[in-house]
């Protein structure tokens, strides 16, 4: 199964194999290869749907405004924050045994109140101000990643404790008030709208200061690194990993810190969306934790670990963030929250059934 | 996996002891704080207070018991809270609209848990998802159904129908909440359930090991689906309890019910990797928690602090398993 999480370039085998069965796992390998493939692709292809329907609906006059392109561009504002988290959940889901971080949101919120009492209230230049921001990202993943991969906390719990433990800390910080100072009302310029050319719809500034570089890099860490390597062992198959002379702890804690740093980049992001670093930022509703880790279980991330790439989560939050774009404009009111609900509670059930079929299925071949 | 013993372990152990260590740990924190808050404070050893705390805590105790079950099988149900609104949004209109009785109000509550707690148990254990995915899903899809029947607005002016387990005067019993009594009685079954009958006992293999189960003969799936359901269920009753007093049922009822159930039962020393736990357990941790709840606002502290505790039991709560389970490993 160890070929099956690293496309596109596939790793050594933790274990070695014997040879008898060397044909069978290369012909096993590529058929789950193959399902995995299909995953961005059935995305893709749904994506173009969803688009499609609803620029269709909006030329019929279904919609309350215009499905078009202006439309698409603008709703990617919260495509940011959302893809972030979903690559953040993408780490710690690969690193395996039970990966999960459901602190993330409570990370964005004391991360976002940082920067909100280091430019707002300390009066810090905006650079280094963002800078200890991820810091304190890192910080509280790295605590996450400590209970988790050197104390052995089970994922859930420990960041079930530390999702309390933040957003509890967040709230009293600032004695449950934002912090809106005009310095951080500035910040907002971070995410205004880009003209680029007349024939480009306005995007927002965003998606290239942050997202871009923020995938590249994530991307480049899992695919062309040795610890990107490591990482999808690890979550594969920690005694075999452990046989390989990988160091399995240090691994694990690097997934979860960098889950922290995602986090704190994203608290930035949302920060300057608000203009207001809001101690509840990240816990509203039902938090942000729950849509990123839909959004990556979408993408074709595992939660036994080992299987998840980058290209499928970025397309799976393009599309649910598209979908509740459009759901938004198809119904009056506060009925289009709920349809979003809807829309991702079912996209959530039928994207995990698939993926537990096309998993039975590949061992069923095998 | 500690609760099929070896021959080991049975050796040292001859009688099963009725409590466990973690149980005992829980009932000294408790006495203590208890103490400790009788004498610091003029208010807490009320028996407005004490009332308060036990009717506050019935729901997560009464929840938490079903819980238990799915925990030590190695699941988990975060739509919980999902599942309370709904229940609670049908119920509360029918007992405003067609001014049906006690016992009816009762037992569509529960049958509405028990479909919503199937639906999960059946994902899980036909569908072959992990627990928390399908019940993330679930948990948005239920939301979404408790919201439609709210159509945008709240339930107001919700008759008194479910009094008897909701909080005050006609709700207690000797001074204790009905509702409590109920935690109680509906916990002690399911602990001699889970303890001493066979079918009881299957959920612990199960979480064990699955496949080592199935090769025993037990019925996995089955087993599975009635964790979930019975969770369900109980869902339903708790829903009976957050509506007992009457009045107004929000949009937002049962969010976060969720963590509050699972941080009791991790507190109560119910392992989260499944195969270990007990109903006892998580009755005296969500005890712990709702007093904690009680004590912050009586001793005047911010409520936020309360979060914060709660994560802190937690973690100190697992790190003492883990610290047992390391020595027991060594020795």
């Amino acid at each position: 199964m160890t070929a099956t999480t690293t496309p596109p370039t596939p790793a050594p085998a933790p274990v070695p194999e014997p040879r008898g069965t060397a044909g069978r796992s290369s012909r096993l390998s590529r058929l789950v290869q193959l399902v995995l493939v299909e995953r961005v692709a059935l995305l893709v292809a749904l994506l173009v749907i969803v688009v499609v329907w609803f620029y269709l609906l909006g030329q019929n006059g279904y919609l309350t405004a215009a499905y078009d392109s202006d439309y698409l561009a603008a709703s990617l504002d919260s495509f940011v924050p959302l893809c972030i988290l979903a690559l953040a959940e993408l780490i710690v889901m690969v690193s395996g045994r039970g990966g999960i971080d459901l602190s993330v949101g409570s990370i964005v919120s004391l991360a976002g109140m940082a920067l909100g009492f280091l430019i707002g209230k300390w009066d810090w230049p905006l650079l280094p101000a963002i800078l200890v921001t991820v810091l304190v990202g890192a910080l509280l993943g790295a605590i996450n990643g400590v209970l988790i991969a050197y104390v052995g906390f089970p994922a859930l719990i420990a960041t079930l404790a530390t999702y309390y433990a933040y957003g509890s800390i967040a709230l009293i910080s600032n004695d449950n008030a934002p912090i809106s100072s005009k310095p951080v009302q500035d910040v907002h310029s971070l995410t205004k709208g880009v003209d680029v050319a007349a024939t480009i719809p306005d995007f927002p500034l965003q998606l290239l200061t942050f997202l871009l570089p923020v995938v590249v890099v994530v991307w480049l860490f899992l695919n062309r690194t040795t610890y990107g390597r490591k990482l999808y062992a690890v979550g594969t198959n920690d005694i075999a990993s452990r046989f390989a002379n990988i160091e399995v702890r240090q691994t694990r804690f690097g997934a979860y810190t960098a889950s922290g740093v995602l986090a704190g980049i994203a608290a930035v992001v949302i920060v300057a969306q608000f203009a207001s670093a809001r101690p509840d930022a990240g816990s509203v509703g039902n938090g942000m934790a729950l849509p990123a880790i839909t959004i990556a279980v979408l993408g074709g991330v595992v939660v036994a670990g080992g299987v998840g790439r980058v290209a499928g989560v970025v397309v799976a939050a393009l599309l649910v963030t598209w979908l509740n774009a459009g759901i938004l404009l198809a119904f009056e009111g506060s009925d289009s929250s709920q349809f979003q609900l809807f829309a991702l509670g079912a996209l959530l059930v039928l994207s995990a059934l698939l993926n537990a079929w096309s998993q039975r299925r590949a061992r069923g071949a095998g | 996996m500690a609760a099929i013993a070896s021959p080991a372990r049975v050796r040292r152990r001859p009688v099963a002891r009725a409590v466990e260590g973690q149980e005992l740990a829980l009932v000294v924190v408790l006495a203590a704080l208890w103490l400790v808050l009788s004498i610091g404070t003029d208010t807490f050893f009320t028996s407005s207070n004490i009332s308060n705390i036990f009717f506050s805590v019935a729901p997560i105790a009464l929840v938490g018991i079903g819980m238990t079950a799915v925990i030590v099988t190695g699941g988990i149900d975060v739509s919980v809270g999902s599942q309370a609104a709904v229940v609670m949004v049908v119920v509360a209109k029918l007992i405003r609209d067609s001014a049906v009785p006690f016992v009816v109000a009762l037992v569509v509550a529960v049958a509405i848990g028990l479909v919503l707690g199937s639906i999960n148990g059946l994902l899980v254990a036909l569908g072959g998802i992990h627990p928390i995915i399908v019940t993330f899903g679930t948990l948005n899809l239920y939301r979404f159904v408790a919201l439609r029947i709210f159509e945008n607005k709240q339930v107001s002016g919700v008759p008194s129908t479910l009094q008897k387990v909701g909080g005050g005067g006609p709700g207690e019993t000797l001074g204790v909440p009905n509702a409590w009594w109920l935690a109680m009685v509906l916990g002690a079954l399911m602990w001699v359930y889970m303890r001493y009958l066979p079918t009881g006992r299957h959920w612990y293999a199960i979480g064990g090991d699955p496949a080592a189960a199935r090769l025993a003969g037990i019925k996995v799936r089955t087993r599975l689906v009635a964790a979930y359901a019975i969770t369900g269920a109980l869902v339903g009753v708790a829903g009976c309890v957050f509506i007992g007093s009457g009045g107004l049922v929000q949009q937002n009822a049962g969010v976060g019910l969720e963590l509050s159930v699972i941080a009791a039962v991790v507190i109560g020393g119910t392992s989260i990797l499944g195969g270990r736990g007990t109903v006892l357990g998580t009755l005296l941790g969500a005890l712990l928690v709702g007093t904690v709840t009680s004590a912050i606002t009586l001793l005047g502290w911010r409520s936020e602090l309360t979060e914060l505790f709660i994560g802190v039991f937690i973690l100190t709560a697992v790190g003492v398993d883990l610290a047992r389970a390391r020595r027991r490993r060594s020795a």
